[in-house]
């Protein structure tokens, strides 16, 4: 292998790469130019830095009810990797999470342990509604189930399915990070207005309607 | 015969008249052929005590016990007056192993409970003190249909909530819509009330706070805790760290699907079976078409079977390989996991090129299956088997072999071949235990005795058995598929009968009747014969069976599906007694249950 020797120079000057031979020729004012500033200096306002970490970092709660929390485990591991999304560091306490995934059906023996645990989560938190029985109890309109998370829960982002795929799931947790991104929070309990004002989230159905209509031609089940 | 009634008498059915006198049963006759016996209220605990102490090759297992309200039951079918029957259903695993292919195994004892109304609770007595397992079973029948076990140590609700104010729902007159009742609504004062009630307190279940030196201490295991597999809970009396007792709490999946088969028709209702043991997918519909198929009297065609066999096949290894992951990281080995889900996810490719979907394909029909294979499955199919099994060689060598794993589940938790009888364990938590009882062997089904494979088989029934066993079965059902694969009959996907449903379609659109019989099919649903009828697999976590009474019409009368995880949490204290904290989360993982498999 060849290999180029590159010594320390000690008299190294900013602003240019050590490699291109010619950096000592360069004058002096030329080094700080105005490009250098522009890509390393960020200015923005506070509100959108933190909107921008938080949405990056949505830390979920180890939660699940039933059959939709296979399909939440599956989205973590490699084939589909919640990690891309910087959201895989699931926590065993709800003290510790920001995002409450209900995965699976609502029981009236189980709602008021649901309630218990959203509590425990720290502001901001945000709670997806994950398959129909969740969104709607779904199938299961039957004596021992609540016909819904959101009839004692607030619920920020549905996702439909029975259960949902993992992709649903993953399209459902990246617009809510988009809505968390646009999203305005008061920055301390003394500065400015106290209010939670949230970005309205379109229905898919309305976004995708075109879309969809304009598929005509449909795979048959015959062939794989 | 078509309704699957032996012409002649059953063995235990002599032997019983012989033992107990002609007069002290009456015969029933069924469509599945199991000698089903009613005895009367007073001699029940006197006939089972010796079905199973005193029998010949006695009656160990306590498989099923359930209750059914008689009370608008049209078609009687000549069975004594009733307006609740409980219905206990034995298992002798000595049977069937020394007359194989037979069921000889089987037997239904039904019990007539008279003069019930509304709020009148019909009495009998608890069998408790012989079979230990009937406890949450007569909890249960408690809970749903307010019929009341004397002399039960317990008897409290079990998958309601303990204020649980509506009555009992399985009886007929209780609604089953939740939209029947008022919107639900979680007030803070309802809050901490629901609070207060799931409170866990000692004294009600005959436990000391403490010992002569100390007191004990109570920690609360759920119902959402990591390691709890589901809205499980589990409370434990523990000195230091280790377990004096514990009480599992259960009811916290609860979605009604007993009393759902009452509304659904017949064909409907088969989604609701795939989210039953919702990581068997369509291992779950096949007992409960089986057992239609029994009672209609359809003969599925070779392929059928084939595509069936395969199919459950697979969901057996998808369901394996989570056990297999989520076991190794309960005991600390945080990668293998992620590697299974791989291989599951590999698995779920040819499941829903094949079906459609991946785990709830709901796929099986009455009288077949719902498309024929896709063009292009058997390349699928392959590759899978190309992939799995040096995956599998890999795993053992990072989880079997691996001295972490093995200290934590060597000799831990175990339990003799005796003791998961007397609890109704079956799946591989028996075979663990060294009891070679693989109902695809034992009463081969949907032509289980075509295949080559083995039934693996553990010592020691302790955890570390208890994987190795899961593990080899995932091979086995390799082989299955593998054979499948190669010898795929050709034929129809669908019976040729009249309740296949949906109907064979070229025989719907000859004329304005054949039109009439499928819309009415395909909308009010098929119309099964009065009678009774049951069917067992052996299912990704032992047997699972579904009981249903046809009363001639769209829907199931009544419609009882038996899971083998119900009785493998009851059986949670007896093992885990004097050991610590660390092995009942071992022990747990080693269980494989999810929720739904053991509230339904």
């Amino acid at each position: 292998m060849q290999y180029t020797l590159k010594r320390i120079e000690p008299n190294y000057k900013t602003g240019v790469s050590p490699l291109t031979d010619d950096y000592t020729q360069k004058p002096q004012e030329d080094v700080f130019t105005e490009e250098q500033v522009r890509r390393n200096v960020l200015t923005a306002k506070l509100s959108d830095l933190v909107n921008w970490g938080r949405k990056n970092s949505i830390w979920p709660y180890n939660f699940g009810l039933s059959c939709c929390y296979v399909e939440m485990a599956t989205t973590f591991t490699p084939t589909h990797d919640l990690a891309r999304f910087g959201s895989e560091v699931i926590r065993a306490s709800p003290r510790q999470a920001d995002l409450m995934v209900i995965a699976g059906t609502c029981f009236m023996k189980m709602a008021p342990v649901v309630q218990r645990l959203y509590e425990q989560l720290l502001e901001p938190r945000w709670v997806i509604s994950m398959g129909s029985c969740a969104n709607s109890g779904g199938m299961y309109d039957i004596y021992s189930v609540v016909q819904g998370v959101d009839k004692f829960l607030p619920v920020d982002l549905y996702v439909p399915g029975c259960p949902p795929r993992p992709e649903a799931f993953l399209e459902g947790l990246l617009m809510l990070q988009n809505s968390i991104g646009k999203e305005q929070r008061p920055l301390s309990w003394v500065v400015g207005d106290q209010g939670i004002y949230k970005a309205n989230l379109p229905s898919q159905r309305d976004t995708k309607h075109a879309e969809r209509q304009a598929q005509t031609i449909l795979r048959t089940p015959d062939s794989v | 015969m078509a309704d699957g009634t032996p012409s002649t008498v059953p063995e235990i059915v002599r032997e019983l008249n012989a033992r107990f006198g002609d007069a002290a049963f009456t015969l029933q006759r069924t469509a599945d052929g199991m000698p089903t016996l009613w005895v009367a209220v007073e001699r029940l605990q006197e006939v089972l005590r010796w079905l199973k102490n005193e029998a010949p090759k006695p009656y160990k297992m306590l498989y099923d016990l359930t209750a059914i309200d008689e009370r608008l039951r049209k078609n009687r079918l000549g069975q004594p007056a009733a307006d609740f029957s409980v219905v206990y259903q034995l298992l002798s695993v000595e049977r069937d192993l020394a007359a194989p292919r037979t069921a000889a195994g089987d037997l239904r004892l039904k019990v007539a409970l008279q003069g019930a109304t509304t709020d009148n609770f019909p009495h009998l007595p608890s069998i408790t003190g012989i079979y230990p397992n009937a406890n949450w079973y007569e909890r249960e029948v408690w809970d749903l249909f307010g019929i009341v076990f004397d002399g039960h140590p317990n008897l409290r609700r079990i998958l309601l909530p303990p204020s649980w104010k509506g009555g009992h729902p399985l009886r007929k007159e209780h609604a089953a819509r939740a939209t029947e009742f008022d919107p639900y609504q979680l007030t803070a004062l309802r809050q901490d009330m629901e609070q207060e009630a799931l409170r866990f307190n000692p004294e009600e279940w005959g436990m000391k706070r403490g010992s002569e030196e100390h007191d004990f201490m109570f920690l609360n295991l759920g119902p959402n805790h990591p390691a709890a597999h589901g809205a499980f809970r589990v409370v434990l009396q523990l000195d230091g760290e280790e377990i004096v007792d514990c009480v599992p709490d259960i009811g916290y999946h609860h979605r009604g699907a007993e009393k759902m088969g009452e509304r659904q028709s017949w064909h409907s209702y088969i989604p609701y079976t795939d989210r039953i043991d919702y990581l068997g997918g369509v291992m779950n519909n096949l007992p409960y078409v089986m057992a239609l198929e029994k009672l209609a009297g359809i003969q599925v065609p070779e392929r059928v079977q084939c595509i069936r066999v395969m199919m459950t096949e697979f969901f057996r290894i998808t369901s394996h390989l989570l056990f297999y992951g989520t076991m190794a990281q309960d005991v600390g080995a945080m990668s293998p996991v992620f590697y299974m889900f791989v291989d599951r996810q590999k698995a779920y490719d040819v499941i829903e090129a094949i079906t459609g979907f991946r785990m709830h394909p709901a796929w099986f029909r009455i009288g077949g299956v719902a498309h024929d294979l896709p063009k292009g499955w058997e390349q699928k199919v392959q590759e899978f088997l190309d992939w799995m099994p040096k995956r599998l060689d890999g795993y053992r060598k990072a989880c079997l072999e691996n001295s972490i794993v093995k200290a934590r589940c060597v000799d831990v938790a175990a339990y003799n071949t005796a003791e998961a009888l007397e609890w109704g364990v079956t799946g591989p938590g028996l075979r663990a235990t060294g009891c070679d009882y693989d109902l695809r062997k034992v009463r081969p089904y949907c032509g289980y005795e075509n295949y080559d494979f083995e039934v693996p088989l553990g010592h020691k029934g302790d955890i570390y058995d208890r994987i190795v066993v899961r593990e080899e079965e995932i091979r086995q059902s390799l082989r299955i598929i593998e054979q499948c694969l190669k010898n795929m009959p050709s034929g129809p996907y669908k019976a040729d009968h009249a309740l296949t449903t949906p109907p064979v379609k070229d025989r719907t659109l000859q004329d304005i009747e054949t039109l009439i019989t499928h819309f009415l099919q395909v909308s009010w649903g098929p119309i099964m014969p009065a009678g009774e009828t049951s069917f067992m697999v052996e299912a990704t976590k032992g047997i699972n069976s579904y009981y249903l009474v046809a009363d001639g019409g769209t829907a199931s009368y009544r419609t009882r599906i038996r899971t083998p995880s119900f009785p493998h949490l009851q059986q949670i204290p007896s093992v885990i007694r004097g050991q610590m904290v660390p092995d009942l989360i071992a022990y747990i993982a080693s269980i494989d249950f999810v929720m739904a498999d053991v509230d339904r």
